[in-house]
């Protein structure tokens, strides 16, 4: 690596390190560039000549953040035993736990998620093949084995679960931890899946 | 009501603030007999001058893209008049999505009107905003990304508004629960947060995949069918 591709990845670096505790202390609509420059020790125009928007530093953010959770996620998967439900819920409790240590930080990405700009290196929330996955792998699964029935269309039931998931984060302005939101989404996986089951 | 549209919220309802929606219906029956005075009637058009210029704004620009210095400016006065209207951006556009609820309501009533059963009620409901909300999705874009970091007063406010939305939604299951076609257990309010949760989704699939609303009726229709399967009597 050369010794300018190694000053913009170190820049890269600071700047997300930075970036990740200006959205998560302050806010990410109150950050701006230039206060994330400054806490990174570096100018305004190299931020921009190494990023695009603020919106592509928290997708850089983001997608290592979701490549943590996979790895944990990865590790946790094959060793889920017992329902369709039980599985499921382990598996999205993780994400929750993994995701409410830093909520604001969290909600700030589902926001930006539904603010319809389109910027490259931004993963809307939900879309991300690695996380969605385990979901779909839990689902074929327990069609597999019976347990809900053989037409299930598994692209939508895995979508619905998803969205299930994502929506109940609106819970956390209300003052909802980690915990609740794993009830709340057990409550809503029983109910959804009672739908999936053979009668 | 239709005074109440044209006086939307004007003196007596922004003091009393925290009203519930039975009160603010009282309220406007009142002032419907209490004609304004000149004063008020310069006031609200001013607001309304405002709500215009930041409704245009906010769906050209989204709701952070929209200051108010840029509303201020498009209606054509200054930042201290538009701040003599409104406490705030979120207060100036909570009132915005207020109104479209309002106007929305009276369509998802409409809809659901003669509906055979629960499946047919809560499609009749969520189509009707589907519909609505297709051609104006930048403002429902706005709307969706500004619900997951509302302050306290601005979700209080948030609540309140949709309230008789939610209600149409739980009568809609309390209606087929009472009819025999949900089982007599059924968590309603449960229920109510999983089609509530399940119909927002949609959005998603208009914004991204550019679906229409007919796409996302015959989507939810699907997932429906499976979420009504767990509760059937």
């Amino acid at each position: 690596m050369g010794v300018r591709e190694q000053q913009k990845q170190a820049t890269r670096a600071k700047v997300i390190d930075a970036a990740r505790d200006l959205f998560d202390s302050e806010g990410y609509e109150e950050t701006t560039i230039r206060a994330i420059a400054e806490k990174a020790g570096v100018s305004v125009g190299s931020v921009f000549t190494t990023f695009a928007s603020k919106a592509e530093i928290l997708g850089q953010i983001m997608a290592e953040r979701v490549a943590a959770l996979a790895a944990e996620l990865e590790r946790v998967v094959p060793h889920l035993r017992g329902s369709v439900v039980d599985r499921l819920s382990a598996l999205l409790a993780i994400h929750y736990d993994f995701q409410m240590r830093r909520p604001k930080l969290f909600l700030a990405y589902i926001a930006t998620s539904f603010s319809a700009r389109h910027e490259s290196g931004f993963t809307p929330v939900g879309s991300n093949p690695a996380l969605r996955a385990p979901v779909r792998d839990i689902l074929n699964d327990a069609v597999e084995r019976g347990e809900i029935v053989a037409n299930t269309d598994v692209e939508l039931a895995m979508d619905t679960v998803i969205a299930l998931h994502t929506f109940n984060y609106l819970q956390v302005a209300g003052g909802a931890t980690a915990s609740d939101l794993t009830q709340r989404m057990d409550r809503e996986l029983k109910q959804f899946c009672d739908g999936l089951s053979p009668r | 009501m239709q005074v109440r549209r044209l006086f939307g919220a004007t003196g007596p309802h922004r003091r009393l603030g925290n009203m519930t929606y039975m009160n603010q219906k009282t309220l406007a029956s009142i002032e419907t007999r209490i004609p304004p005075t000149r004063r008020a009637l310069a006031k609200q058009q001013t607001r309304q001058k405002i709500l215009a210029a930041a409704r245009e704004l906010f769906t050209q620009r989204g709701y952070e893209g929209a200051t108010i210095r840029d509303i201020a400016r498009a209606a054509g006065m200054s930042t201290g008049a538009v701040f003599a209207s409104f406490a705030d951006k979120a207060e100036l556009f909570d009132e915005i999505v207020a109104a479209d609820y309002q106007a929305l309501e009276a369509d998802m009533a409409e809809a659901v009107q003669g509906a055979a059963n629960v499946e047919e009620a809560l499609l009749g409901l969520f189509g009707a905003a589907y519909r609505s909300h297709v051609h104006q999705l930048p403002m429902v874009c706005a709307a969706m990304s500004v619900g997951w970091t509302r302050d306290p007063k601005s979700a209080g406010r948030s609540r309140e508004a949709l309230r008789p939305i939610v209600d149409l939604i739980r009568a809609a299951l309390q209606d087929g629960v009472e009819r025999g076609e949900l089982a007599s257990h059924t968590d309603v309010r449960l229920l109510r947060g999983i089609v509530w949760e399940v119909y927002l989704s949609g959005y998603r699939a208009a914004v991204y995949e550019g679906w229409t609303a007919d796409d996302m009726i015959a989507r939810l229709a699907e997932q429906l069918k499976i979420i009504l399967a767990g509760v059937r009597a």
